[in-house]
């Protein structure tokens, strides 16, 4: 019981404790995985709006230092080393990208493109933004394409009219500057020459066909076996500048909080099981003892308590347990003494009434005697009555004795000094002292293999049987069978002794086992009480099974063991 | 009489300072120098490595038989002299006294034996002797040890015969790969090597018993510059005192030569090719670019021929596809990005392939771009080595032998004038600009010079104390 009240208890507690936990962990992962996307998309929107700024602003810078050169270039006295004059204009007005182009498209002096000069400009142009330019570079020992923002200004040089050209790339390098200042992956998709401008580490350089429409783009993609969530802007149809954050990140993160809310969560569950354990063992351990207790008071205990905690129904309980128990010690009490007194009634009231049974007749006997002493002519008369009531007086003081001597027997009942009894040899033992008086009656003997031993008295066990097979010939005086029959049971054996008398009714069933009691002619009535307190002191019980004109029965349950047993239950009378 | 004195001996001191001062601060023995350069040659023998580190150890340690002098011509070096008889096939050499490093006297054995060592190499000057002396085909080619034109009558003379009287026979041995060795490998240059740092540095010490005397210079280091080093903050911090760079003593010794490779497209039609030609102004390079440079004489070998203004004008046009362009690693960055926005403009697309220089001549690519001197600076031969790097027309070819047969010097020139521009006219050689050979060094530092081979010359060098 207890284990299944601490088992309700614990599931209950996991019940009320896991369920909303599981579903908090889900909603708070759930909850913050959408926080963390939405956190990513406003870093990609951040980080294109920096990028598209810094554009900008480079544009405005460019717009400002073109037009000085524009200003100034006419002024200029003749240069004859008119290569590298956009070298050194570059250099003073800080613009990397700088070139002075002539009215029929040729290079006059380019600083970026130093080996260009008298040669067609070639930049590569994205149709209506005229900010943007793919200029031709010299690099290394050949040349490349970087996109720059340039600015345009009409002016002359050494009188001819010229174009100035100035402004910044839009790199590999400046990518990997804005990248490395708004943490996210920067990239610019070039559509018309099929090409992305990133850093050479960049994993956008391995996304081959980027779908990017309308004017903006968002979404996820996967690249070098990274997911990305990305972000683009288009700056021109032809031009679009993209930014990549791994998900890796978010997926951290989340993983992260989802790890840490299922470790909060596998935390608490441990902890509702530790409480519930913790509280069903509180709250079973009152109940386990009220059994406990209970059982004690069933087997006979009368000194059963339990501890009463305040405040709670628990304590209630104990209390009115308690209360239940000491009412039960007092009603035990006052019924041991009334059964005792009453035992000790009906005992002085057999004993009387069978002391007084030899009592008349000699009472008689002695006053017949005196009446013959005293009348005339008695005397002669009183030497013949005299022999045959000193006969009478004998024989009656004789069943006096006889009934004291019982008396004190049952009443010195011995202690049981227990100690491993073979059964079938005591039954056999029985049987054998018997034998000789069963005249006309069959005996059977029915001893199942495997009885083993009890702990037991032996010549106490010897008398229990030798009392019910006597009392089952002395109910066959005629013919009739005896049935012995002993047979392994309930952690013990039983012992049955049946007979084919006539039986016993209903009243003589009830009164079977007090003291005095008895259906016999000459008998003493204690047989059987006798009997019964042998099996008390084994801690067994017996039980009596009989019918008018269906014989008796009785069986006797042994332990195996009667220290095993607390507490042993009275006799049970069943019905035939 | 006490002024006039005075204006006399002003007069004196004036005369004589000149003097005095060259005496004070001139040409002085002791100090030492280190030059950095940015390969150091794989061994100390001479061959045919070319490089500008080689050039200098060779040019330190060794001595060749015959130098070239300012017009071209061989000269006179270990060698101190020649005739020539039977109709100038056979030249007969008389050694100075010299000595090698280990003081053995060079003898005309070690002379053989160098020269014979000389033809079994892979020089191209030593191609061209084996072609004209005796059996010195079959030697070169190792089928045998026989030697029929090589003869050494006695220790101080050795005779070179040849098949047919050839035109400056001599030249080839100006070659560095032709310095005279002792049996032991020691050289007879100014310098001794010292145990070298393989790859690092190489210290030599002056050599007091060179043919040309003791070289002012007690010692000359010879270092690789790092990567990416920059030769003026070298120089000023003092780690070296003379390296490749400019401004410096210099010379127009090397050409930048654009060469295409007839046998692969586009450049396999000779239209293609005198288009590239065509869009290359080599003017504007060399103007704008090339420092120094000279780009009015488009010939081979501007340093060794005058120039005439022979040869065809390229005709413009327009090549399209896709080429590969090999670039030496010693032309200037600027001006190949020149030369890569010219092929660009006419259509091409190019993909550049940096080289060292002593690999861009086999580099597998379409052309090449690399600033080229000749392995020996006299016309002929560096003509018969620039044609050695094409397939010449048999037109050509003859026109070549020709001129390399020719002995008079003047109809020489002029042939030489003919086939220089039947070479230019094939387009498979581009002469873009002639650049000079510059070598940057510390104040303090005289006497430093660059030959007509480009190559440093540190025998009269000397510093300032």
């Amino acid at each position: 019981m207890t284990g299944g009240l601490r088992g309700r208890l614990l599931a209950a507690f996991v019940l009320v404790a896991v369920p909303p936990l599981l579903l908090l962990t889900a909603a708070v992962t759930a909850l913050l995985a959408r926080s963390f996307a939405q956190s990513g998309d406003e870093r990609l929107r951040d980080a294109l709006a920096a990028a598209l700024g810094q554009v900008d602003r480079q544009m405005k810078r460019a717009e400002a230092e073109v037009d000085s050169v524009a200003a100034e270039l006419p002024d200029r006295r003749p240069d004859t080393d008119l290569p590298h004059l956009a070298l050194r204009i570059g250099q003073n007005h800080a613009l990397p990208a700088l070139e002075i182009v002539s009215a029929a498209g040729r290079v006059v002096s380019s600083r970026h493109w130093l080996a260009g000069f008298n040669l067609s400009e070639q930049d590569g142009l994205f149709p209506g933004d005229e900010t943007l330019r793919v200029e031709r570079v010299g690099e290394g020992y050949g040349e490349a394409e970087r996109l720059a923002v340039m600015a345009s200004r009409p002016s002359t040089l050494n009188g001819d009219p010229v174009v100035v050209r100035g402004g910044t790339f839009i790199d590999a390098e400046f990518l990997a500057e804005m990248s490395g200042l708004t943490g996210v992956r920067l990239g610019l998709r070039d559509r018309r020459r099929q090409r992305w401008i990133a850093p050479p580490s960049s994993p956008l350089l391995a996304w081959s066909e980027p779908a990017l429409s309308g004017q903006d783009a968002r979404g996820e993609v996967a690249l070098g076996g990274t997911a990305y969530r990305f972000a683009a802007v288009a700056r021109n149809p032809d031009l679009w500048l993209v930014a990549a954050l791994p998900r890796g990140e978010l997926d951290r993160l989340t993983g992260l909080v989802r790890g840490l809310a299922f470790a909060f969560a596998a935390a608490a569950l441990v902890g509702a099981v530790l409480a519930a354990v913790l509280l069903s063992g509180r709250i079973a351990r009152p109940v386990r003892e009220l059994a406990e207790q209970s059982r004690r008071v069933a087997a006979g205990d009368p000194g059963a308590a339990v501890a009463a905690p305040a405040g709670d129904e628990v304590g209630e309980l104990a209390r009115a347990f308690n209360a239940m128990t000491a009412e039960l010690r007092t009603s035990r009490e006052r019924l041991l003494q009334t059964e005792r007194v009453a035992a000790w009634r009906e005992m002085a009231r057999r004993l009387a009434h069978e002391l007084k049974n030899p009592l008349f007749p000699i009472q008689l006997s002695i006053e017949t005697l005196r009446r013959a002493w005293d009348e005339p002519g008695g005397r002669e008369r009183f030497a013949a009555l005299f022999r045959e009531s000193s006969d009478t007086v004998l024989d009656e003081l004789q069943s006096l004795r006889r009934i004291i001597e019982e008396f004190s027997e049952f009443a010195r009942m011995p202690r049981p000094e227990l100690k491993p009894v073979d059964v079938a040899a005591v039954v056999e033992q029985v049987l054998a002292l018997y034998q000789a008086r069963a005249a006309g009656v069959r005996i059977e003997k029915d001893l199942a293999p495997g009885l083993g031993t009890v702990r037991a008295d032996r010549a106490l066990l010897a008398r229990a049987l030798g009392n019910l097979v006597a009392n089952a010939l002395e109910a066959m005086p005629e013919d009739g069978t005896l049935r012995v029959r002993a047979a392994p049971a309930e952690d013990g054996v039983v012992i049955e002794v049946a007979d084919t008398g006539p039986g016993l009714d209903a009243e003589q069933r009830t009164r079977l086992f007090t003291p005095y009691y008895t259906t016999k002619k000459g008998g003493t009535g204690l047989g059987l009480a006798i009997v019964q307190g042998i099996v008390s002191d084994h801690a067994g019980r017996i039980e009596a099974r009989s019918a008018p004109g269906e014989g008796t029965t009785f069986s006797l349950y042994l332990p195996r063991d009667p220290a095993s047993v607390v507490s042993s239950p009275p006799v049970r009378e069943r019905p035939a | 009489m006490r002024r006039r004195a005075l204006c006399a001996a002003t007069a004196a001191l004036a005369a004589l300072g000149p003097l005095l001062l060259h005496a004070a601060l001139g040409p002085r023995y002791g100090g030492e120098l280190r030059v950095g350069v940015p390969d150091m040659p794989a061994a100390l023998e001479p061959g045919s490595e070319r490089g500008i580190g080689a050039g200098l150890v060779a040019m330190l340690a060794h001595e060749t038989l015959v130098g070239v002098d300012e017009a071209g011509f061989p000269a006179p070096a270990l060698a101190q002299g020649w005739s020539t008889a039977a109709g100038g096939r056979e030249w007969t050499l008389r050694l100075r006294d010299a000595a090698f490093h280990d003081g053995r006297p060079v003898s005309a054995a070690d002379a053989a034996r160098s020269i014979r060592r000389f033809l079994r190499s892979s020089s191209f000057a030593a191609a061209r002797l084996a072609e004209g002396v005796d059996g010195g085909a079959a030697f070169r080619a190792g089928r045998g040890e026989e030697l029929a034109g090589l003869a050494v009558p006695d220790a101080k003379r050795i005779v070179l015969r040849f098949a047919q009287a050839p035109g400056l026979p001599l030249a080839p041995l100006a070659a560095t790969a032709a310095a005279v060795t002792g049996p032991a490998g020691a050289g007879a240059g100014p310098f001794v090597p010292a145990a070298p740092v393989p790859g690092r540095r190489l210290a030599l010490t002056a050599f007091a018993g060179h043919v040309g005397g003791r070289p002012y210079l007690d010692r000359v280091e010879v270092v690789t510059l790092p990567d990416g080093s920059s030769v003026p903050s070298e120089i000023a911090s003092g780690r070296i005192d003379v390296a490749p760079g400019e401004p410096g003593i210099s010379r127009l010794a090397a050409t930048l030569l654009l060469i295409l490779d007839p046998s692969r497209p586009p450049f396999d039609r000779p239209a293609a090719r005198a288009a590239v030609a065509a869009a290359i102004d080599g003017g504007d390079l060399v103007r704008h670019l090339i420092p120094g440079g000279d780009a009015a004489p488009a010939l081979l070998v501007p340093a060794l021929l005058p120039p005439l203004g022979l040869g065809e004008t390229p005709i413009a046009g327009r090549v399209t596809g896709t080429a590969t362009l090999a670039v030496s690693l010693d032309v200037p960055p600027v001006a190949s990005q020149r030369v890569v926005a010219h092929l660009t403009t006419l259509g091409l697309r190019v993909a550049v392939v940096p080289s060292s220089p002593a690999t861009v001549l086999a580099a597998p690519t379409h052309a090449r771009l690399l600033m080229w001197t000749p392995e020996v600076p006299e016309a002929g031969l560096a003509l018969a080595e620039l044609a050695a790097l094409t397939h010449p027309s048999p037109a050509t070819r003859e026109e070549l032998t020709a001129a390399l047969d020719e002995t008079d010097p003047a109809r020489r020139r002029a042939r030489l004038h003919r086939a220089e521009a039947a070479l230019r006219s094939e387009w498979v050689l581009v002469p873009l600009a002639s650049v000079p050979v510059s070598y940057r060094t510390r104040p303090g530092v005289h006497g430093a010079a660059v030959d007509l081979g480009g190559r440093l010359v540190l025998e009269d060098a000397w510093v300032e104390p």
